[in-house]
């Protein structure tokens, strides 16, 4: 699904070369529930934005899907993002005009694909993360917990075959990050891609494979 | 795609935006204001001058449109106010013998008369006329008769009233049969005039009295041979009849090569003479509308600008789940010139519901057509676009990872 071959990113400040990446090699199958760790600087959320098409590597090859993405137009990145990946971040990220099931119909203002009566998925993604009774709430109105289980409704809206989220536990209590681990992993058993990126160690167990980065290079890949 | 999803992309589409402006209200409400007052008074400038250009017309039509009227004085004369009389009697009978001339008014105007009723005072002007004054100016009574032969021939005390007069003197009360006191002389009113209504910049039409001239002129003023104005109709070319006039009034005053004692008009010349003063009317509002709207664009573009930043996520999580650069950019614009346009629309509907008050206050017929609907929808449009413009430009700029990362 994913592979990376020899990925290199820099920043560059003035004259000085500031490299992120340092040579990443990676395949990632489909149906794989990876944990991507690292400590904070160490590149794994550059890394993350290569994978989910946000960002561009300085060096290196990067096939998504089997298709080599390098050199696509922002329009095509738009649409490849829009079909196959599904976001979630630390900080929710939902809109604060929109409630909970307009927040989970995003992507489909943005969508081609065929997808019969969303609104009815997005109530029944809703209803599946136990969130019937919030579906007319304002994000202002809603726990962080609940906030976090939108976005990923929101993620799922699309059919995406790959779902990446950047410490989706970050801005939630340990009971409640624990609670949106084991939704990814649900998701993972429905046969989604998973990839979590985080800090931290806790969350190692959740996945069935860790990919640990340090210092812009892979510096373990242990699959369970 | 199927054309049931992009419709109900298209609606959830509007729909979230109508949302964003409702959540950023305080901020829309002020753009949208400024949109709704410079439309208001674009509509209210267009359909007023409409309105004038109508009653001009209406006036021009009256008049008639082959009318010519000959003033006593020279042009230089005429802007100055100084009132020489130089037409005569003479004059108007040897006018009566160019070819296609039909109607020969003559008047002899005395200004700043008093008069009284009762208690009642008022001054305007007298008019004093042959028989066909009132054909000539297709002038209708609302009560009474004309002077006829009779009256005139025997220089008889009468008078037909003016509208303006009827008001100040009689306040409504019957006026047929009463004597009023003009000047000196006690007249008997046998009519009233119907109203004609004022023309723009111009003096009130309805403000005047009119006699017999044999009576204003032996009477009133004591005057044997000159005239103040001789009005005529012809059935040929105004231009080409104006011509053989002035060469008559010259063989007639011994005037060869210097300044015309006489100042000709035609109907023409009256209605470029209104057009000109709603001419400069528009101008001037014209330039207060677009200084408002254009400064309403810069007061949408500031605020817009500012929520940018605030919607930097917003934008970034779109960009994400994708929305490409060119969405965006439409999306926003899309948003400035939704807040314009109902603005523009909030404009029409405000100077419709004002006409009334409008009407009154500048005493001009207001004239709504489509094309002022247009007008209005057409700049409240490109007021949001061009002040949409670059706040939508740097909102697709936004890379999603900054976004993001902030």
């Amino acid at each position: 699904m994913i592979t990376l071959k020899n990925i290199k990113k820099s920043y560059f400040i003035g004259e000085r070369e500031l490299p992120i990446l340092k040579g990443i090699n990676l395949e990632i199958k489909e149906g794989e529930f990876v944990i991507l760790m690292g400590v904070s600087g160490s590149g794994k959320t550059t890394l993350m934005n290569i994978i989910g098409l946000l960002d561009k590597q300085t060096e290196g090859e990067f096939y998504f899907m089997d298709t080599f993405v390098d050199g696509l137009d922002d329009e095509a990145l738009a649409s490849f993002r829009n079909r196959h990946i599904g976001f979630v971040f630390q900080q929710f990220f939902l809109l604060p005009y929109l409630n909970a099931i307009e927040n989970v119909l995003i992507p489909m203002v943005y969508s081609d694909k065929q997808i019969k009566h969303p609104r009815d998925k997005a109530k029944r993604l809703l209803e599946k993360f136990g969130l019937l009774e919030r579906i007319h709430n304002r994000p202002s109105q809603l726990s962080g917990g609940e906030q976090q289980r939108v976005a990923i409704a929101r993620a799922l809206i699309n059919d995406p075959s790959l779902v990446l989220a950047d410490e989706p536990t970050g801005a939630l209590d340990s009971k409640t990050g624990n609670e949106i681990m084991q939704l990814f992993g649900m998701l993972n058993e429905d046969g989604k891609t998973v990839i979590v990126v985080t800090h931290d160690p806790k969350l190692a167990s959740f996945g069935k494979r860790l990919i640990r980065i340090e210092d812009g290079t892979i510096s373990e890949d242990i699959t369970a | 795609m199927g054309l049931s999803q992009k419709i109900s992309q298209l609606r959830e589409f509007l729909e979230e935006t109508i949302k964003i402006l409702y959540y950023y209200r305080s901020r829309v409400i002020f753009s949208f204001s400024g949109v709704a007052l410079g439309i208001l008074s674009i509509c209210v400038i267009v359909t007023t001058i409409d309105g004038a250009n109508r009653k001009a017309y209406e006036i021009f039509e009256a008049l008639g449109p082959d009318a010519i009227m000959i003033f006593s004085g020279s042009e230089r004369q005429r802007t100055a106010r100084e009132r020489v009389n130089t037409l005569t009697i003479y004059d108007a009978d040897s006018l009566q013998r160019i070819g296609g001339i039909y109607d020969v008014l003559k008047i002899y105007a005395v200004r700043g008369v008093n008069m009284k009723y009762q208690d009642r005072k008022w001054q305007t002007m007298v008019a004093g006329g042959t028989e066909n004054y009132f054909t000539s100016f297709k002038w209708g009574l609302q009560s009474g008769s004309f002077f006829g032969s009779k009256e005139y021939d025997n220089a008889e005390a009468v008078c037909v009233i003016g509208a303006k007069v009827y008001e100040e003197l009689f306040k409504g009360e019957s006026a047929i049969g009463k004597v009023i006191q003009i000047g000196q002389l006690p007249t008997k009113v046998v009519g009233v005039l119907e109203e004609r209504g004022g023309t723009v910049g111009g003096p009130n039409i309805d403000d005047r009295v009119v006699m017999p001239l044999t009576t204003v002129m032996s009477r009133l003023s004591n005057e044997k041979r000159f005239l103040t104005m001789i009005r005529l109709k012809t059935s040929r070319d105004p231009d080409a009849t104006i011509e053989d006039v002035k060469s008559v009034l010259r063989s007639n005053h011994g005037i060869q090569g210097t300044e015309d004692d006489f100042t000709t008009r035609s109907s023409k010349d009256i209605l470029q003479f209104v057009s000109v003063i709603s001419g400069s009317l528009f101008l001037f509002l014209g330039t207060a509308a677009i200084v408002a709207l254009v400064v309403s664009g810069f007061v949408l573009a500031n605020l817009f600008y500012l929520t940018i930043q605030e919607r930097k996520k917003d934008i970034g999580i779109r960009r994400a789940y994708g929305a490409t650069r060119k969405g965006i950019l439409l999306s926003f614009l899309f948003e400035s010139v939704f807040i314009t346009i109902i603005g523009g629309i909030a404009g029409v509907l405000l100077s419709i519901a004002l006409q009334g008050t409008f009407e009154k206050l500048f005493d001009i017929p207001m004239v709504f057509s489509f094309k002022v609907v247009v007008f209005s929808l057409i700049f409240s449009f490109l007021t949001g676009l061009l002040s949409g413009l670059k706040p939508a430009m740097k909102a697709s700029r936004i890379e999603p990872i900054e976004a993001i990362r902030g």
